[in-house]
């Protein structure tokens, strides 16, 4: 009987552990998360929701680079992993040294329960990249989404025209 | 003989250690109730464990 009572122990410790475990799965599991794929020329590139973090702690980690003239195309996902439905005002700008340069886009969210929503919009650098920008010099945009409290931010690098500088020819020696 | 018993000792020390440092770093995504629904638990943990061993003799 005393045995027996001291398992009981062992089984409501290993219990207590599995319900901890259970809570990490769980509770990590459950949220509103977003992503981001930007593709610019022949390189897109995704950030997943557990990069985020990391922007915060280095502001401007995210970056993206496009030749002068190109254009970026941006899908940003919002996954809502609640048992409510999630709504909010988002808000993508693009700067330029601390001053808003335009709206890209302005819309409402509303994502259901366990749902997912997709907004797309593109950046033409054509459109911020001041005509007489001499060449091989580099222009910064930021892309500033805001999401409710949230805040996401992308540096935007434009290389210029004749970047990178022509090859140069190495004449063969001879023989 | 008692060299084991600080093997066995540094062995535990390392694990739960290693544990806590995992927990440490992944107990920041977690949400204000689970880290007490986490807390909690943890409590019952550690109060069943000792009455496990308090069981034993020891």
């Amino acid at each position: 009987m005393k045995r027996k009572h001291r398992n009981l122990y062992l089984y409501l410790t290993l219990a207590c552990f599995v319900g901890i475990i259970l809570i990490f799965i769980f509770d990590g599991f459950m949220g509103v998360y977003d992503s981001l794929e930007i593709t610019s020329g022949e390189f897109p590139q995704t950030i997943e929701p557990d990069r985020w973090p990391e922007d915060e702690k280095y502001p401007y980690y995210s970056t993206v680079n496009v030749q002068q003239g190109g254009s970026i195309a941006f899908t940003y996902e919002v996954q809502n992993r609640t048992f409510s439905a999630y709504s909010a005002e988002l808000e993508v700008t693009a700067w330029h040294e601390q001053q808003q340069l335009a709206v890209l886009l302005s819309q409402a969210v509303k994502v259901g329960s366990f749902n997912e929503g997709q907004m797309d919009w593109t950046l033409d650098t054509a459109e911020f990249v001041p005509a007489e920008l001499p060449e091989n010099q580099r222009y910064d945009l930021s892309v500033r989404i805001t999401r409710g409290d949230i805040e996401r931010n992308i540096v935007v690098y434009i290389r210029g025209s004749s970047y990178p500088p022509p090859d140069i020819v190495v004449p063969r020696p001879s023989n | 003989m008692k060299l084991e018993y600080v093997l066995y000792g540094f062995g535990i020390l390392f694990c739960i250690a290693g544990v806590g440092y995992l927990a440490a770093e992944y107990v920041r995504y977690l949400s204000d109730i689970g880290k007490i629904c986490s807390l909690l638990l943890t409590v019952g943990l550690f109060a069943f464990l000792g009455k496990y061993f308090e069981g034993l003799g020891w």
